[in-house]
C-alpha cells in the first residue's frame, strides 16, 4: 500500500545526495513545476465554477428574459418578449450559449448585465472596491477585537477566561442582519451617532457595517486562537522564559501571539469567503453598494452574467488568498518554512 | 497544494492520541469504583451521590450548556407539553401584545403567542442545525476520508472539487439550492449542509492525512499492519475526537445560517414556526415590537452558544484526559 | 470606491438661465397664491378622505413663506429602474422618479377628467378615428429642442419601435396607427378603431412627451439620461446606489394642481435606492434622508407618533391589490368554491392588525380613485355561515382527519403564491390560511422569490397569486379581466389575464368590457363599466384587498410634499426644506 501520497513532501525526498549544483537545480525545477500546477490548478478551478454556475443558473426556475425587460414586475408581451430573447441570443441552443459564453471569458470579456445595461466588468469594477474594503477593514477589526480578547483572557485568570470565552460565543452566535439592526436600532436611531445607512461619503458609514461583520468572525477566530495561546502559554518554552525572568506581557505578545496567530492565520481565507456571504446580508441590511448584494440581486432576477461574474471573479479572490494565507502561515511557522 | 487549515488542534501528539478512544472519561475516575468490591445496594441516595459526582466530574463547563441542550431538546421533542397554546393558533384582535402575564414573550402580528412558537420552533430549527450538520459532515467524511486514504489520482480529484467548492461562493451554493428545490425547511437544511460540507471535507482529510504520515502509523505499516487495523486503531479514533467538536460547533454556525437564509426571504414556509423566519419577520417590527425580534434571537444565540461550549467542554474533558 | 463613475454624467448646462432671482419672483407670487393653495390642498383632502384616498397627519401649512435652494435627499424602497426612461417597460419604480423629469400631454384630476398640460387643445373627428392635438408653442425641452408636432410624432414611433422594448406605452398607443403632422404645433393621430382611453393614456408618466432630438441618441444612451420638460433633469445615474436630478431652471409648465410656478425650490434631489424597509426608516429617523417610500404599516404608525416625521398616504389608480383566483382548475372552476374562499377569510381583520390600520379596505377591483369605480361590500364581506353553505352545496361535504372538506376522496385544497415583491405580506396569508381551516379550505402557501413566483403565474401553477396593475383608467379591467389575455403564444408566457375565466360568464364580462371601451358616450362607458364590474364580481375572480398605495414617510421640515395625480406619484416641484 502506498501511504506517501501527498505531492507537498515531494520536496523532501529530492535532495539527499546531489551536489549543491544539481540540488539547486532541481529546487528551481520543484517550484517551477509547483508553481506550473498552480497556475493550471487555478484556471482549471475558474473554468469550472464558471461551468457549474452557468448550468445552475439554468436549472433554477424563472425566465432570464425577465431580467432583460425590467425585472420580475414587467408586463412585457410574449413579442416583445420572443424578440428580447432573439435579440440576446436567449433562443439559441444550451451548448451554443455555453460555447459561446466560454469563448468570451478567455478573452477575459464578461458579458453585458442583463439588468443594469452596462459591461459586467463595469458593474463587478464599480462594487468590488466597496466589498473589499468592507472585508478587508471587518478582517482587521475582527483580528484585532479576537486578539485583544484573547491576550486579555488568557492572562486575566478563571473569570475572565470564562467572560472572555463567553463572549467570543455568543458573539460567535448571533447572526449578522440582527447584529446590524440592533446597531441601527442603537447608533442610528437612538443615540443618532452614526448614520444608519452607508450613503454618506468618509468612514462614518462604514464603522457599522465593519462591526456587524467583524463582530461574529472576532468569536469565531477568538475561539481558534486562545485554544492554541493557552497551549503555548503553558508549554515548556513558556515555562522556562518565565523562569528566565521573562515578564508575563512580553510572553504572551512574544511567544504565545505568534501561536495564536497560526490558526487564524490559516482560517483568514476561509474567513475572506465567509465574508463575502456576511457581505451579502450586512450590504442588505446597510443598503450598501457591493459585491454580496450585487450577486444577491442578480440571482433574485435571474440576470445570468452578473451572476457569473460574481462567482468568477469571487473564485479569483479566494484563489489568491488563498496563496497569500499560505505564504503568511509559512512566514509566521518556521516549522513549514524549513520545509 | 495549500497547508491544511486546523480548526481544532487538538490531537497533536499521536502517542497520546493513540491511548484513549471516546468513552465518557467520568466513570473511571469515580473513587468508588476504585475503592473495595463491596456490593453496595442501589439506594435512591447512592444514586443522587453517583449522578452528583458525574456532574462533578463533569464540570460547570459541561453541565450548564448540557442543561441549557437538554431543555431546548426537551422543547423540541414535547413543545405542546411546555407551551401554553399551539404555534399557529391566532387572535388578530390581541396582534402585538407586549410581553406579560398573559403572553410571556407578547404576541405577533396576527395574535400569536410568540412564547409558544418559540418553544414550538425549537423543533425545526434543532434539525435544521442537527441535521445540516450530519448532512455537511457526512458528505465531509466521505469526501476527507477518500482525499485522504484514496490513491494520489483520487485525492487529487476530491482535493481539486472540494477547491472548486471552496471558491463558490457559499452563499451562492444555498442560493441556488433553494432556487432549485423551492424553499422550506427541508431545502434550507440541504442548502445550508451542503455550503458547509467543503469547509469540513478539508479539516477531515488534513486531519487524516496527518495522522497517516505520523510515524506510529509508519511503525505499524512496518510491523505489516493490515491497512484496515490502521485505519481502524489509528485513523479512525484520532479524526472522531476532532470531528464529534466540530459537529457541535458546526449545529450552532448552521442555526444562524438558516436564519439569515431566512432574512433573504429564502427560509422555512409560513406558517411553521422557526426562529430564523421569525427573527427576519419580526426585525421590520423592531422599532414598535422588540419582543419579536429579541426572543426568537435570543433562542438562535443560546442554542448556537451552548451547542459550541458543549462542544469546547467535551474538547477539553478530552485533552485533559 | 470614491471615484465612482456615474453611469450617466450631464455635460455642463449650455441651455440659457432665466434672467434675475428666481427666489424673489417666486417667493413674491407665492405669498399671493397661499392662501388659495392651502385651501385648494383642504378641499383636496376633504374629498379624497371620503374615498379614503389620502391621509396626512399633519395637514397644518408652512409656517413662513418657501425658501428656494437645497439638497432633498429621497430613499426609495422600490427597485432601481433599468432604464430611467418610462417608455421602455413602463413600471411603478420608473414612474416615481421620471415624474420629476417627464411630463405627459394631459393631465387628469382626482375625478378622473382629462384636461390640457403641455397639450393645449384637442379635438375628435366626428368617426373618432382621428385626434388633433395641438400642444403649447412655449415649452423648449432642457436640451434646447422646441416641443412641436413633430415630437409627438417622433415620440409615438420610438414606442412602436420594436427595438425600444416597451411594454405599458406600446399598450397604450396601440390603437393609434398613423400621426399626421398637421401644422407646426398640430399633430393628427389615426386610429385602427376608437379608443376612449386615448386621453387618459396620454396623462400617464409612462407616456410621456420627451424631446426628440434626446429619442434620436438610440434607446441605450435615452435610457441613462431622458430629456423632458419637467422641474428637474436627470444629472447622474450612479447604478444601484443613486440619480441626481438637478433643477430645471427654464421650468414654466406646471401641473394646473401645482402649489407656484416658475421653476422649483430644491436645487437638487438625490434619488437613492434603498431596498431595506428597516434601514430605509432608519435613514429617516436618524436624518440621513429626506422622503422615503414603501413606508411600511408599522413605520406610518412610528412616523405619527414622531413629532419630527410626517406621512403621505394616497391611493394608486388601476386594479387593486388582490388575490386573483385561477379558475382553469380544481377547486377555483367553480364559483360556488370561489365565493366561499372569499367569504371564508376575514380581510378586516387582517388589514386592522398586520397592517395596523393604516391601509383602507377596497370592496372593488379598481381602485378608489379610478374613475367609475364601484364599491360593493355585500359581495366581498367575510360571512363562514355562507362559506359553508356553498362549499356544502359544491359537494364538498366529507371531512378527512384534519378537519378538511373533501369530494370523491380528494381535499379542498389549493395553493397561494407569494412574494414579497407584490406587496401582501406572508402573514396576511397565514390569517387567510387560518380562517380557511375553519371552513375546512386547505391553504398551502408558497413563499417564491419574485422571479419563480413570475414562471409559477405564466404557467398557471397557482390557486390563488396576489396581483395588482397601475392604470389610471377603468380600461384597465379590459387588460386583466378580457378573456382574450389568456392565451399566451409560448406555454409558461405572460398574460394579463390571470383568472383564465371562459364559457357564457367570461362572454358577458367580455362584451360588456369592450363595449364600455369604443363607447363615444362617457355616460354610456361608466354604465358599462359598472356593469363589468357587477360580472367580475358576480364571478368572484379576485378577492379585491387594498389600493395600491403612495406611502411617504418624511422629516416634519420638508414643506410642501404632494402626490400628482392620476398615478398618485410623488412630484417635488412644490417642495422646500424650512430649515434654517
Amino acid at each position: 500500500m502506498s501511504l506517501d501520497t501527498d505531492n507537498r513532501t515531494t520536496s523532501h525526498s529530492i535532495a539527499a545526495p546531489a551536489t549543491r549544483d544539481t540540488e539547486a537545480r532541481a529546487r528551481l525545477k520543484t517550484v517551477l513545476r509547483l508553481t506550473g500546477f498552480r497556475i493550471l490548478g487555478a484556471a482549471g478551478v475558474l473554468w469550472a465554477v464558471a461551468t457549474l454556475a452557468f448550468f445552475a443558473m439554468r436549472l433554477v426556475p424563472g425566465d432570464p428574459v425577465d431580467a432583460l425587460l425590467g425585472g420580475p414586475g414587467n408586463n412585457a408581451t410574449e413579442e416583445v418578449r420572443q424578440a428580447t430573447r432573439e435579440l440576446n441570443g436567449l433562443d439559441r441552443p444550451l451548448l451554443v450559449q455555453y460555447g459561446s459564453y466560454l469563448g468570451k471569458l478567455v478573452t477575459g470579456d464578461l458579458g453585458d448585465s442583463y439588468q443594469l445595461r452596462e459591461p459586467v466588468a463595469q458593474v463587478l469594477g464599480e462594487q468590488l472596491g466597496n466589498t473589499l474594503v468592507l472585508a478587508v477593514l471587518a478582517l482587521a477589526t475582527a483580528w484585532v477585537l479576537a486578539l485583544a480578547l484573547a491576550l486579555w483572557s488568557a492572562r486575566g485568570g478563571k473569570v475572565a477566561t470564562l467572560v472572555g470565552n463567553l463572549l467570543e460565543v455568543v458573539s460567535a452566535a448571533v447572526p449578522h442582519f440582527w447584529l446590524g439592526s440592533l446597531l441601527i436600532l442603537v447608533f442610528s436611531v437612538s443615540l443618532q451617532w452614526l448614520p444608519a445607512t452607508s450613503g454618506a461619503p468618509g468612514i462614518e458609514g462604514l464603522i457599522l457595517p465593519v462591526l456587524t461583520l467583524a463582530i461574529p468572525l472576532a468569536g469565531f477566530l477568538g475561539q481558534v486562537m486562545r485554544e492554541s495561546m493557552l497551549t503555548a502559554m503553558n508549554s515548556p518554552f513558556a515555562i522556562s522564559s518565565r523562569a528566565r525572568g521573562e515578564s508575563e506581557a512580553s510572553l504572551s505578545l512574544r511567544h504565545a501571539l505568534r501561536h495564536a496567530a497560526l490558526p487564524g492565520i490559516g482560517l483568514s481565507g476561509w474567513a475572506m469567503g465567509s465574508l463575502i456571504s456576511g457581505a451579502v446580508v450586512v450590504e442588505t441590511v446597510f443598503a450598501r453598494p457591493g459585491i454580496g448584494r450585487t450577486l444577491l440581486q442578480s440571482v433574485l432576477v435571474r440576470d445570468v452574467p452578473v451572476v457569473l461574474g460574481v462567482v468568477v471573479l469571487v473564485a479569483a479572490i479566494y484563489i489568491i488568498v488563498t496563496l497569500l494565507s499560505d505564504l503568511a502561515e509559512r512566514w509566521a511557522d518556521p516549522r513549514l518554512r524549513a520545509a | 497544494m495549500s497547508t491544511p487549515t486546523h480548526l481544532t488542534k487538538t490531537i497533536t501528539d499521536p502517542e497520546e492520541a493513540m491511548t484513549h478512544s471516546i468513552q465518557t472519561p467520568v466513570l473511571d475516575r469515580s473513587p468508588e469504583r476504585r475503592g473495595p468490591a463491596e456490593p453496595r445496594p442501589r439506594t435512591r441516595a447512592s444514586l443522587v451521590s453517583q449522578a452528583k459526582e458525574l456532574f462533578t466530574g463533569l464540570g460547570p463547563g459541561i453541565i450548564v450548556p448540557l442543561v441549557l441542550m437538554l431543555g431546548l431538546v426537551a422543547a423540541a421533542a414535547i413543545p405542546a407539553a411546555l407551551a401554553p397554546s399551539g404555534p399557529l393558533d391566532m387572535n388578530p384582535a390581541e396582534a402585538f401584545t407586549a410581553p406579560g402575564t398573559a403572553h410571556w414573550f407578547g404576541t405577533d402580528e396576527s395574535g400569536r403567542d410568540v412564547f409558544s412558537r418559540v418553544i414550538h420552533g425549537a423543533r425545526s430549527s434543532l434539525l435544521i442545525g442537527v441535521l445540516a450538520t450530519v448532512i455537511g459532515l457526512g458528505t465531509a467524511v466521505v469526501l476527507g476520508a477518500l482525499a485522504g486514504l484514496g490513491t494520489r489520482a483520487v485525492d487529487f480529484g476530491v482535493s481539486r472539487f472540494l477547491e472548486v467548492l471552496f471558491a463558490f461562493p457559499g452563499l451562492l451554493l444555498a442560493l441556488l439550492v433553494i432556487t432549485i428545490l423551492g424553499p422550506g425547511v427541508v431545502t434550507t437544511t440541504i442548502a445550508v449542509g451542503l455550503s458547509a460540507a467543503p469547509g469540513y471535507a478539508r479539516m477531515i482529510r488534513s486531519q487524516v492525512l496527518s495522522v497517516r504520515r505520523s510515524g506510529y502509523v509508519e511503525a505499524s505499516i512496518v510491523q505489516g499492519k493490515s491497512r484496515a487495523f490502521i485505519v481502524r486503531h489509528h485513523i479512525l479514533p484520532n479524526v472522531a475526537a476532532p470531528l464529534f467538536v466540530l459537529a457541535t460547533l458546526g449545529v450552532g454556525q448552521a442555526i444562524v445560517w438558516a436564519s439569515s437564509l431566512s432574512f433573504l426571504g429564502l427560509g422555512a414556509t409560513p406558517p411553521d414556526p422557526e426562529w430564523g423566519s421569525m427573527l427576519s419577520l419580526g426585525r421590520l417590527y423592531i422599532g414598535n415590537a422588540w419582543w419579536l425580534t429579541f426572543f426568537p434571537g435570543l433562542f438562535i444565540v443560546l442554542s448556537a452558544a451552548t451547542t459550541t461550549l458543549l462542544g469546547h467542554g467535551i474538547q477539553r474533558k478530552l485533552k485533559d484526559k | 470606491m470614491k471615484n465612482r463613475q456615474p453611469a450617466y454624467q450631464a455635460e455642463p448646462a449650455n441651455a440659457p438661465r432665466s434672467a434675475g432671482s428666481p427666489l424673489a419672483t417666486t417667493a413674491g407670487t407665492l405669498r399671493k397664491r397661499l392662501p388659495l393653495t392651502v385651501a385648494a390642498v383642504g378641499a383636496l383632502l376633504v374629498l379624497t378622505a371620503c374615498g379614503g384616498a389620502v391621509h396626512a397627519d399633519s395637514a397644518q401649512g408652512p409656517s413662513r413663506a418657501p425658501v428656494s435652494g437645497g439638497t432633498l435627499v429621497y430613499a426609495t424602497g422600490d427597485t432601481e429602474p433599468a432604464c430611467l426612461d418610462p417608455i421602455v417597460s413602463g413600471n411603478v419604480p420608473q414612474a416615481l422618479v421620471s415624474t420629476q423629469y417627464l411630463e405627459p400631454l394631459f393631465f387628469q384630476d382626482e375625478n378622473g377628467e382629462v384636461g390640457p398640460w403641455l397639450a393645449k387643445s384637442w379635438k375628435w373627428s366626428k368617426d373618432r378615428l382621428a385626434l388633433d392635438i395641438t400642444v403649447r408653442q412655449d415649452v423648449h425641452f432642457t436640451d434646447g429642442q422646441q416641443l412641436n408636432a413633430e415630437t409627438i410624432i417622433r415620440n409615438v414611433a420610438y414606442i412602436k419601435d420594436p427595438k425600444t422594448l416597451s411594454s405599458t406605452g406600446i399598450l397604450a398607443v396601440e390603437k393609434v396607427a398613423s400621426v399626421e403632422k398637421i401644422s407646426e404645433f398640430t399633430a393628427r393621430l389615426h386610429l385602427s378603431e376608437p379608443d376612449n382611453a386615448l386621453l387618459e393614456h396620454f396623462a400617464q408618466v409612462w407616456v410621456p412627451i420627451q424631446s426628440q432630438k434626446a429619442l434620436a441618441r438610440g434607446a441605450e444612451a435615452n435610457c441613462l439620461s431622458p430629456v423632458g420638460t419637467g422641474p428637474f433633469k436627470v444629472e447622474s445615474w450612479s447604478k444601484q446606489q443613486e440619480v441626481v436630478l438637478t433643477r430645471n431652471d427654464d421650468y414654466h409648465t406646471p401641473a394646473p394642481t401645482a402649489g407656484h410656478s416658475g421653476p422649483a425650490y430644491m436645487e437638487k434631489i438625490i434619488w437613492r435606492f434603498l431596498p431595506d424597509h428597516a434601514a430605509r426608516f432608519a435613514a429617516l429617523q436618524s436624518g440621513e434622508v429626506d422622503v422615503i417610500d414603501v413606508l411600511q404599516p408599522q413605520n406610518a404608525v412610528a412616523a405619527k407618533a414622531d413629532p419630527a416625521l410626517d406621512t403621505l398616504i394616497g391611493s394608486r389608480p388601476g386594479h387593486v391589490v388582490n388575490l386573483t383566483l385561477n379558475t382553469t382548475e380544481d377547486p377555483f372552476n367553480d364559483v360556488r368554491v370561489r365565493e366561499a374562499f372569499v367569504r371564508s377569510v376575514d380581510v378586516d381583520a387582517a388589514l386592522k392588525s398586520i397592517f395596523m390600520s393604516t391601509v383602507p379596505r377596497s370592496n372593488s377591483v379598481l381602485s378608489s380613485i379610478t374613475k367609475f369605480n364601484r364599491q360593493n361590500p355585500d359581495a366581498y364581506s367575510t360571512d363562514v355561515d355562507k362559506a359553508n353553505r356553498l362549499l356544502d352545496e359544491a359537494g364538498w361535504t366529507a371531512r378527512d382527519s384534519e378537519g378538511y372538506r373533501t369530494k370523491d376522496g380528494q381535499r379542498l385544497s389549493t395553493t397561494a403564491i407569494q412574494t414579497e415583491a407584490v406587496l401582501v405580506p406572508v402573514s396576511v396569508f397565514e390569517q387567510f390560511q387560518h380562517s380557511a381551516k375553519a371552513v375546512g379550505f386547505e391553504l398551502v402557501i408558497n413563499q417564491e422569490e419574485p422571479a419563480s413566483f413570475n414562471a409559477k403565474r405564466y404557467a398557471w401553477d397557482y390557486g390563488i397569486s396576489p396581483l395588482y396593475y397601475t392604470k389610471n383608467s377603468p380600461s384597465v379591467l379590459n387588460i386583466v379581466y378580457d378573456s382574450a389575455h389568456i392565451p399566451s403564444v409560448i406555454k409558461g408566457g405572460y398574460h394579463a389575464n390571470n383568472n383564465g375565466l371562459t364559457g357564457p360568464a367570461a362572454d358577458a364580462i367580455d362584451q360588456a368590457l369592450r363595449l364600455a371601451a369604443t363607447t363615444g358616450s362617457e355616460k354610456e362607458r361608466g354604465e358599462l363599466y359598472a356593469k363589468a364590474q357587477q360580472l367580475i364580481d358576480k364571478q368572484y375572480l379576485s378577492l379585491p384587498i387594498f389600493d395600491q398605495q403612495t406611502r411617504l414617510g418624511f422629516r416634519s421640515d420638508v414643506e410642501g410634499v404632494r402626490l400628482l395625480s392620476p398615478l398618485g406619484m410623488p412630484t417635488f416641484y412644490d417642495t422646500w426644506l424650512d430649515r434654517s
